[in-house]
């Protein structure tokens, strides 16, 4: 119970918990839909998806700020790659909460005349930068650690007649040796991720999150009950780095 | 900005920052009521009070294990008058916020065949009973100030002073109530946290003696004092020295 205190205390906690359940209600209004439930349970549960959403914007009237001081530390990181992508990453997420903001202006009727498709759409591409971004930064660490695992084994191990393919040579030799090299390639990727759980919990996250501006965009359209289900798993993914901060990636 | 990230990260504040807005919005309708000009503000006023007063319902949701949590650890306290009035304030809190998540459930549809004024009366009795607990703590926490204070030798020199130094002033008519207010300010003013919360607690008390009808005042005497609260509130949390403890 202690804890839980102290888990609702955070208010991003809160925040998280909350788009669990609201993306938790947009894939049970999928599931009803599909299982021809009754129209009047069907609309409660979309009530509740916006009402949760509306709330959520209120909760969130803040965190324009909070990006901008996550940007203005990321600049002083010492890798480029990262300092690139995280800082301009932290600025999309500020401007994306600002169009949030108007958006909640306008659904609450203090700004009367909004056009709230033309601003929820901008919301949407800002969020699809940042999420791009930090998908970036996750393969560009993943890359580097593979590198380092990949050196390590060589140095652990005697050279084998057949380490690594050169590309000229990927075209003129048979196909077991190529399937030799992708195993090889996929064993390295899974010992990295599998050593590194900040990492996949952070590619998992975005991967699942980057469908939903995808979705509302109309760049890839998937339909509610999968947006649904990312949603719901990347907001449980959220919570688990915040009840175990060892598992947030840093920085 | 660094300060209101990190004020702004605990829900708590949060939620005071709303609730103080709420408060202004009432406030602001009530001194409006009656200028014919500006009807369009005072309906965008009461859309965001309305939206306010909905988004922390929804909060609010987990608060009920945040009081019972509170209300097992004051049952531990040695000082049994605190432990009592802290403990009843606790499980009355914890019963409010049990009343206001159905109330949350009534409203968002996911129960319908429910009362809805009469567990607004509940939680409204539940919030003023608790409220009634935690002023009986603070009266109890000045008077053993004041007690401490009258047996200091020091104090009571500086009142013998003060007592007798205004010779222009007419005569007090009753001299132990001039002695009295005398150490009860003296009290309050060296302990700002018990007077913040004793001002807290009372102007909280003005909401539930309106929605009761035990004291019915206006929507405007109720949006101030519930305004006046959350910013006491607001500034014990960004001041934790100013908090009273337990």
């Amino acid at each position: 119970m202690d804890s839980w205190v102290r888990f609702n205390a955070q208010s991003q906690a809160k925040e998280r918990v909350i788009r669990a359940a609201q993306y938790a209600c947009t894939l049970l209004g999928y599931t009803l839909q599909k299982g021809g439930a009754a129209a009047e349970l069907h609309k409660t549960v979309s009530q509740l998806e916006a009402h949760m959403s509306l709330s959520r914007k209120l909760l969130r009237l803040g965190n324009s700020v909070e990006a901008l001081e996550a940007a203005k530390r990321a600049i002083h990181l010492s890798d480029s790659v990262l300092r690139l992508c995280l800082t301009i990453s932290h600025l999309n997420r500020a401007m994306y909460f600002a169009c949030d903001n108007v958006l909640w202006a306008g659904k609450t009727g203090l700004v009367s005349k909004l056009d709230q498709h033309k601003w929820s759409q901008r919301s949407f591409r800002y969020y699809l930068f940042a999420l791009i971004l930090n998908l970036t930064r996750d393969v560009y660490e993943l890359r580097l650690l593979i590198e380092c695992e990949a050196r390590y084994r060589a140095a652990r191990s005697p050279p084998s007649p057949s380490p690594t393919l050169p590309t000229d040579h990927l075209l003129s030799h048979s196909t077991p040796d190529m399937l030799a090299w992708l195993r090889r390639q996929l064993h390295l990727l899974v010992t990295v991720l599998y050593s590194n759980p900040p990492l996949l919990l952070d590619l998992l996250k975005n991967s699942c999150d980057i469908f939903i501006p995808l979705d509302r965009l109309g760049i890839y359209r998937t339909g509610q009950g999968f947006v649904g289900a990312c949603g719901l798993a990347s907001s449980v993914l959220s919570i688990l780095t915040m009840v175990h901060p060892w598992l947030k990636l840093k920085p | 900005m660094e300060a209101f990230v990190k004020f702004t990260s605990q829900s708590q504040g949060r939620d005071r920052i709303f609730r103080a807005t709420q408060y202004t919005c009432a406030l602001s309708i009530y001194l409006l009521r009656n200028n014919s000009e500006r009807i369009n503000l005072v309906s965008k006023l009461k859309s965001l009070e309305t939206n306010m007063s909905a988004g922390r319902k929804l909060f609010r949701l987990g608060n009920t294990v945040n009081s019972i949590e509170a209300a097992k650890r004051t049952m531990q306290l040695s000082d049994r008058v605190l432990c009592l009035c802290l403990t009843a304030a606790n499980m009355n809190r914890a019963l409010y916020f049990i009343c206001d998540n159905v109330l949350w459930a009534r409203n968002v549809g996911l129960i319908r065949n429910i009362d809805k004024e009469r567990w607004s009366l509940n939680s409204s009795r539940c919030y003023f009973l608790s409220l009634v607990m935690s002023l009986t703590r603070d009266v109890y926490v000045v008077l053993q100030l004041m007690t401490q204070r009258a047996r200091d030798k020091h104090f009571r020199q500086k009142m013998e002073l003060q007592l007798n130094e205004s010779p222009e002033v007419a005569e007090v008519v009753v001299p132990h109530l001039d002695a009295f207010l005398f150490l009860l300010l003296e009290s309050l003013k060296s302990h700002p946290a018990v007077a913040l919360d004793t001002l807290k607690n009372i102007c909280d008390l003005f909401i539930p003696l309106d929605r009761l009808g035990i004291y019915k005042s206006n929507a405007g005497v109720v949006g101030f004092c519930g305004l006046v609260s959350s910013v006491i509130g607001i500034v014990t949390l960004a001041q934790p020295k100013l908090r009273l403890k337990p």
